[in-house]
């Protein structure tokens, strides 16, 4: 009976102390936490983050050799078959095509898909430090921009998407004649909105307009795509306009990507001859 | 079977249950309700186990998860801490060796873990949240408890269950 009693004390003990770790791990400042995850990932985590990267690698591979015999099948049978692989495909030509057009300082990167609810937020990459990424390199896919990299591993990176709440991007229009500031509507991620702000009252623009990034700041290079107007939202009277913007690049969507790893100072030319289809 | 011999066949379960987690599921589509294996692990760690062994493991299990996506730190060590102690708790009632009860168990506690990260992470609200707990939690909460019950079935003897059904 005492040792009955006792082993519920210990119990209730031991999620007293959890539960208080947890709650005191969520108040650190964001560098002491980025600083314990890193520690994590680079210790506990490595043999099970490299099973994830073989697996993705192997299901890449194995795409590939399904694309390939499936191209020696009718064109029937593979249309009918291969339609997501081709889909995967598709997604990584285009990919392959925005690195060819690149400047060098590109490093195409995987995306280790995790089962947390946040994972709309932030993602996890193949590829760190050893790669050349660093804090603040921007993710870019083939349809435009996807977020920033936070916090660099030996092997791995983390990078906030554009749905983050810490998202900001300074953004301009094609003729680079409207400037404002682009973040997360909030709400949920899948719906692919994000609102631009700070855009001066004299200023209009026009549903359907793309919004490039504008280089201001430093971290992104002019000229990625960011979205699209699709209408105004709201305007503070005399002095801004707010618009809502369709995002360009979707994080569920997307599997691979590029991490710019040199400064550069516009890649509009590697995204025009998508804008010119 | 001796005690040894059982927990060795209990570990060997949880650390296959974590290459499957990072080995199998990106081969099963979206994400978002694909089975967790990580949670799948802690409840089937907490079935055999006292509350405070179940917390410290949940609480192990959320700082691998805070680690591997650190938004809103701390909150998945919250979430599986909790989600461990209630299992634990819970099984004496809840865990009657019935399969359908096996099975809202397990959804459960995917259930309570996503409330409890979006809940106290943040970063999530208004309509995102409803449509993560009121679409993607369900899909994934039977998605786990579906992949628990062909766990629980093929390593019944090894877990020491009965199950019914």
């Amino acid at each position: 009976m005492v040792s009955e009693r006792f082993a519920s004390r210990w119990d209730t003990l031991a999620f007293v102390v959890c539960v208080g770790l947890a709650l005191v791990a969520r108040a650190l400042p964001e560098r002491v936490q980025e600083s314990v995850a890193a520690g994590v990932r680079q210790t506990l985590l490595v043999p099970f983050l490299l099973v994830e990267q073989e697996t993705s690698r192997l299901r890449a591979a194995y795409g590939e050799a399904d694309s390939f015999l499936a191209e020696r099948d009718s064109a029937a049978l593979r249309a009918i078959r291969a339609e997501g692989l081709a889909e995967e495909n598709h997604r990584l030509r285009e990919l392959l095509e925005l690195r060819d057009r690149l400047p060098d300082g590109g490093v195409s990167a995987v995306i280790l898909r995790q089962a947390t609810p946040t994972r709309g937020l932030a993602v996890l990459l193949s590829k760190g430090a050893h790669d050349g990424i660093r804090p603040l390199s921007p993710v870019i896919t083939p349809h435009g921009l996807l977020g920033v990299v936070r916090s660099v591993d030996p092997s791995t990176s983390v990078a906030v998407l554009w749905t983050h709440p810490d998202f900001r991007v300074s953004a301009m229009t094609p003729d680079g004649s409207v400037f404002g500031l682009v973040r997360p509507r909030g709400g949920d991620p899948d719906t692919m909105t994000m609102l631009l702000a700070g855009v001066p009252y004299r200023d209009t623009i026009p549903t359907g307009t793309p919004l490039l990034t504008s280089g201001f700041g430093g971290v992104y290079p002019r000229g990625i795509p960011i979205g699209w107007v699709v209408g105004m939202l709201d305007e503070q009277e005399g002095l801004a306009r707010s618009y809502v913007v369709q995002a360009a690049a979707h994080p569920s969507s997307t599997s691979h990507v590029i991490v710019l790893v040199r400064h550069l100072a516009d890649i509009g030319g590697a995204y025009a001859p998508a804008h010119d289809q | 079977m001796t005690v040894r011999g059982e927990g060795l066949r209990r570990w060997s379960i949880l650390l296959f249950l974590a290459l499957l987690h990072f080995g199998l599921r990106p081969w099963l589509g979206n994400g978002r309700f694909a089975p967790d294996f990580l949670l799948l692990a802690l409840l089937v760690y907490a079935i055999g186990e006292r509350p405070g062994r179940a917390v410290i493991a949940g609480f192990l299990i959320g700082l691998l998860s805070d680690s591997l996506r650190p938004v809103a730190f701390g909150s998945a060590m919250l979430a599986y801490s909790v989600v461990g102690y209630l299992a634990a708790w819970g099984k004496a009632v809840f865990f009657a060796e019935n399969p359908v009860v096996a099975a809202a168990f397990f959804f459960g506690g995917v259930v309570i873990r996503d409330v409890l990260v979006l809940v106290w992470g943040g970063g999530t609200s208004g309509a995102g949240l409803l449509w993560q707990l009121g679409i993607w939690t369900p899909l994934q909460g039977l998605a786990t408890a579906v992949m628990g019950l062909a766990v629980l079935y093929a390593f019944r003897r090894w877990l020491g269950l009965r199950l019914s059904g």
